[in-house]
């Protein structure tokens, strides 16, 4: 056997190697990745400084961002179109209720949706104590970087974004993350 | 109890399979004569037939107990969906295809005799040996399911929105198989370690039916991609579409080495490396999109295939290779070929396509590479394809409107290229002087217009034999795609409104108010349908839908096309409110979009034309009479 | 024959010069729309899709940001920068070129100078590595290796026989668990249709969920469903369906009860009075005794 064939050999073996490992990987993803829906929200802490929330709210008035300073605020984005929002909330809801006193504030980003029904879910689900920014273009929620409904963020006293959940949050997440911000 | 039948059945086909190789094989070995082999290789076919018919029975007798009945069928899908639900998903699809690889398998066992005919027959056998196996053992579809539902789901909505279903993915399956002949003839001359014309001829018309049929699947999947998916686009190398070019690129280059050398009856080891290529990209697409392993929106969900498909992959690639390598010492003297002469061309081709191929490749498995290397997730957009792929089929395009003029035994007289050039030439400055439509698409049309002149001359020039306008068609066909997808990238307008009813939007030349709203809720459906009235450039209604399916929670826009000779008016609704008033619609004019469909029809037709004329059996045994003829192939 | 020459050279000369044009004029990067920013983007919760693909809500909002940037005058740069820093490098759709990214060029490079190379290589050697027509000799060794091929060959034929029977999926397949999935969503769809009111649709999917998985319990939301859209008469049927295969069940007395009342059945007191008397303290059961005092 000649040196050229020797090596050419190798080289065969080389590339079979190597496809068989990037296919290989392939596999690996495919059974081994089934998104890890069933342990709650999907969360990630974060930094930087939090975007701005202005707009109408619901109800038509303007929204005054300046009542927010200093507070622990909880950016909930969602829609009327979204089921896992319908029982996410309540919870929310809440929250507010209970630690409104220790500075807790929740902002909904209402997303690509119809003022009315986004109100109708809101009465329906006896949650109309929570303020929403109606958002019809979803700009804002994009200048927040959402990637989908529900999700949620969270921004300490000092204005900066702590935590980002994607998927509905309830109270034993709401307690493990804002829990530890609202007594800073 | 079609179930168990089913499963006898597939057990039987297993059985049956591998007889069939061995029977091959000692044909092949012992040189005895092939009437049990293909005794053998029929049985192989009923059984696939049975196997495919019971679970057809299966479906349209709804028997739920079946699972894949179960969990693809519907009582309230129509019939023709019923039916063409068998390769809605992956187990059924898979039983088709051992239906024509077997059938395959027949046809080239009941032709006459050549030398390699045994070897490569049992290569096939092989290949419906492992592709039984993996539907018995990983992918059964006629396991019972224990608590019997009382209805299914019904196949995925996607495919039931356009009668296309029906015709596309058998298509797209027979070319893919088909190309297991030329992969089994590439074989056969390694394990031999010889050829001769008859085995050389019998490759080149299986390899052209074979692209034929996955030229015309192609074209179809594009289609059905434009007029379901919604997105007002047909290719978005996207995996499952990658998956498909790859062995059309590798298997054009093998046409085109093959005409080059029909004559000597002898093959180059690189032929053989692209005979074999072409359906281990065949396997490796199927492992792609059948295992979960790329993202794609039409591939289908992970499935145990995995592994096993791997598996095959890779030893297929390394015997293939190892085969090469052990037979690389073979030196053989050939003529030096002039630079312009057939050969020279047809080899330039080849290496294009080549180049085409590893990049659609690279591409593709980048993201699995990144995967393996770096644990994190990449994704490799159309932007890359653009930049590298569209270049070289450029290039393509140039070294195409050379063909007409190439002579086997001298080199070509480039004064010929006078007038195709002055049209391409021509055709670029009236483009670019009306609009700016960037510089590849400016080279499409020019190019096109250059290789659509050459052909035309070369027609008129001399009367075509069938073969020859089949291979002028074929050429035809690829130029009028190329002007299709340049103009259809360049002129696309769309524009994207939230309208109230009675608001209007426009694109283009074209706009459309919009009418009403209607919600509808059926049985295992919920849909809008957004009337709207169309103005300017064009006139009449237009009714794209929003449908929701509850069963499958996934959620489909079917636009709405309205083909006109200077372009689609193409309308998708992207969301309306409950109350029926609003509605969120695209309108989108796609100029000259219809020539992509009827260039590929136009290349498949092409080459199954020149597929379809066998040579007499006389013609095949005299040694060619006239060497001067030019290129036969498409 | 110089005056034809001449013509031809004019006619080169006048559609060089218009090609010429026309290419100096697309040379020029073409302005980036709307489209071709998103087209560079990823939809962040598809597979695969681009923003200006998508029909998603989020893709959706993309675009319309991206439009609301360039119409307040941003550059084409720092919209893409924009999504950068809220998305990571994750949105864009075409890869960086740098690190392993290098091998998309390379390894398509490297194929191309493999192929090249091995043609080059024959061309300057004149002899190629080819297979070459050879006479056929049929190999015709019958007797003892033939016989032994011929036993391996029932060996292995039987052995794959074996394992095809002995294979264990022969049994009931007992994986219904994405259907269960599908069900506890189409659930949760039913409810939040009920919740806004949309009794018809929810009923649909109710009905959907039943023929898929026979229950009482959902053919009970189904009845309560069909009662809350006005169609009291199939209410009626589906809950005596449901009481019929659970007897002691109140709930399917009460749906019936109240379903026949609506739909004027005559038997609607006795089956109201049969909850009475079998669920007296149910929340519902004031409710239920002033409906039948009032009648």
């Amino acid at each position: 056997m000649s040196r050229g064939r020797i090596l050419t050999a190798l080289l065969a073996a080389a590339a079979v190697v190597a496809l068989g490992v990037t296919l290989a990987s392939g596999v690996g993803q495919a059974s081994g990745d089934p998104a890890p829906t069933a342990a709650g929200p999907l969360t990630q802490a974060r930094t930087g400084a939090a975007p701005a929330l202005t707009g109408t709210t619901l109800t038509g008035a303007p929204f005054d961002p300046a009542a927010l300073r200093g507070k622990v605020v909880l950016v909930n984005v969602w829609a009327s179109w979204c089921d896992p929002c319908r029982q996410e909330l309540p919870v929310l809801a809440a929250a507010q209720r209970r630690w409104s006193d220790r500075g807790l504030k929740v902002v909904g980003i209402d997303i690509r949706d119809n003022a009315e029904s986004a109100r109708a879910v809101l009465a329906d689900l006896g949650v109309r104590d929570l303020p929403s920014i109606a958002d019809p273009q979803g700009t804002t929620a994009v200048a927040w970087g959402a990637r989908g409904v529900p999700e949620s963020f969270v921004v300490d006293r000092s204005g900066q974004v702590r935590w980002w959940a994607h998927g509905a949050v309830d109270a034993a997440w709401l307690e493990q993350r804002v829990g530890p911000l609202l007594s800073s | 109890m079609t179930g168990g039948a089913g499963n006898i059945v597939l057990g039987a086909g297993l059985v049956a399979a591998v007889a069939t190789t061995l029977l091959w094989s000692r044909v092949a070995l012992l040189g005895v004569p092939a009437r049990l082999a293909r005794a053998a290789t029929w049985a192989t076919l009923a059984m696939a037939a049975a196997a495919s018919g019971l679970l057809e029975a299966a479906l349209i007798g709804h028997d739920l107990s079946v699972r894949y009945v179960a969990e693809n069928g519907g009582r309230d899908v129509p019939l023709y969906y019923t039916v063409t639900s068998l390769w809605a998903a992956l187990d059924g699809s898979l039983l088709l295809w051992l239906l024509i690889l077997s059938g395959c398998a027949v046809v080239l066992g009941s032709r006459r005799a050549d030398p390699l005919r045994p070897y490569a027959m049992a290569v096939v056998g092989v290949v419906t040996v492992f592709f039984f196996a993996l539907t018995y053992f990983a992918a059964n579809p006629f396991t019972e399911v224990s608590p019997v539902p009382a209805d299914g789901p019904g196949p995925n909505p996607l495919l039931r929105e356009h009668p296309a279903m029906g015709v596309h993915p058998p298509l797209l399956y027979a070319g893919y198989i088909g190309m297991v002949v030329p992969f089994a003839y590439g074989v056969a001359a390694l394990l031999a370690g010889r050829t001769d014309r008859l085995s050389v001829g019998l490759m080149r018309r299986w390899t052209l039916a074979a692209w034929a049929l996955l030229t015309a699947g192609i074209t179809m999947g594009a289609w059905w991609s434009y007029a379901v998916l919604g997105w007002g686009g047909y290719w978005a190398w996207d995996p499952v579409e990658n998956a498909s070019l790859l062995p059309w690129l590798t298997a054009t280059a093998l046409l085109h080495t093959l005409a080059a050398r029909r004559r000597t009856g002898a093959l180059q080891s690189w032929t053989v490396a692209l005979a074999c290529g072409s359906f281990l990209l065949v396997l490796i697409g199927t492992f792609l999109t059948r295992s979960g392993a790329v993202a794609s929106v039409h591939a289908f969900t992970a499935s145990p295939l995995g592994p096993m498909l791997l598996g095959f992959v890779l030893i297929s690639v390394a015997v293939v290779l190892g085969l090469l390598v052990w037979r690389s010492d073979r030196p053989e003297p050939t003529r030096p070929a002039p630079l312009l002469a057939r050969e020279s061309v047809m080899t330039g081709n080849a290496v294009l396509m080549v180049a085409m191929a590893a990049i659609v490749l690279t591409g593709t498995l980048f993201p699995l590479l990144v995967q393996a290397v770096q644990g994190d997730t990449a994704t490799v957009g159309p932007g890359y394809f653009n930049r590298s792929a569209v270049p070289v089929a450029l290039l393509v395009l140039l070294l195409m409107g050379v063909a007409p003029l190439l002579r086997a035994d001298r080199p070509a007289d480039p004064r010929r290229l006078g007038l195709p050039a002055a049209a391409g030439l021509g055709a670029a400055g009236v483009v670019g002087l009306l609009s700016r439509p960037g510089v590849p698409p400016l080279a499409a049309f020019a190019l096109g217009a250059y290789v659509l002149t050459g052909l035309l001359q070369a027609a008129v020039r001399q009367r075509p034999s069938l073969r020859r306008s089949g291979w002028l068609l074929a050429h035809a066909g690829i130029a009028v795609v190329a002007i299709g997808v340049a103009a259809s990238s360049a002129y696309t307008v769309s524009t994207e409104r939230q309208l109230t009813v009675g608001e209007t939007v426009i694109a283009s030349d074209v706009t459309a108010r919009l009418v009403q709203v209607d919600r509808t809720a059926r049985r295992g459906e919920m849909s809008s349908r957004v009337r709207l009235e169309l103005g300017g450039g064009a006139n009449g209604r237009s009714e794209p839908a929003l449908r929701y399916y509850p069963a499958r929670d996934l959620t489909v826009s079917v636009p709405a096309i309205r083909s006109r000779i200077s372009g689609d008016v193409y309308t998708t609704v992207l969301a309306t409110t409950p109350d029926g008033t609003e509605a969120t619609v695209r309108l989108a004019v796609n100029p000259l979009v219809g020539l992509v469909w009827l260039g590929g029809a136009l290349t498949a037709l092409g080459a199954a034309t020149a597929a379809i004329r066998l040579p007499s059996r006389r013609r095949a045994r005299v040694p060619a009479p006239d060497a001067a003829e030019p290129v036969g192939a498409a | 024959m110089t005056a034809r020459r001449l013509l031809t050279l004019a006619v080169l000369a006048v559609l060089l010069g218009a090609a010429g044009t026309a290419v100096w004029r697309s040379v020029g990067p073409r302005p980036e729309t709307a489209h071709s920013i998103a087209e560079q983007l990823l939809c962040p919760t598809c597979q695969g899709e681009s923003v200006a693909q998508s029909q998603s809500p989020m893709a959706a909002a993309m675009r319309d940001t991206i439009d609301q940037q360039l119409a307040a005058g941003r550059t084409p740069e720092q919209v893409r920068r924009f999504f950068l820093d809220r998305y990571g490098p994750g949105v864009l759709a075409e890869p960086s070129y740098h690190g392993l990214g290098l091998l998309l060029w390379l390894l398509p490079g490297l194929a191309v100078a493999l192929v090249v190379g091995l043609v080059l290589r024959r061309r300057r050697r004149r002899s190629g590595d080819s297979l070459a027509e050879a006479p056929t000799e049929a190999p015709s060794a019958r007797g003892r290796p033939a016989r032994a091929w011929d036993a391996v060959a029932v060996a292995v034929i039987a052995l794959v026989a074996a394992v095809a029977v002995a294979s264990p999926h022969r049994g009931p397949d007992t994986q219904p668990a994405p259907a269960a999935d599908r069900d506890t969503s189409l659930q949760a769809l039913a409810q939040s249709l009920e919740d806004q009111g949309r009794y018809a649709e929810a009923a649909e999917v109710y009905r959907d969920v039943v023929t898929l998985r026979p229950d009482d319990r959902t053919r009970l939301k189904l009845a309560f469903a069909l009662l809350r859209a006005d169609r009291a008469r199939e209410a009626a049927t589906t809950a005596q369906q449901a009481l019929h295969d659970s007897p002691g069940s109140t709930d399917a007395l009460l749906i019936l009860g109240l379903a026949q009342r609506a739909s004027g059945s005559p038997a609607a007191t006795a089956t109201l009075r049969r909850f009475l008397k079998a669920a007296p303290k149910d929340p519902a059961a004031a409710e239920v005794r002033r409906l039948l005092g009032a009648t």
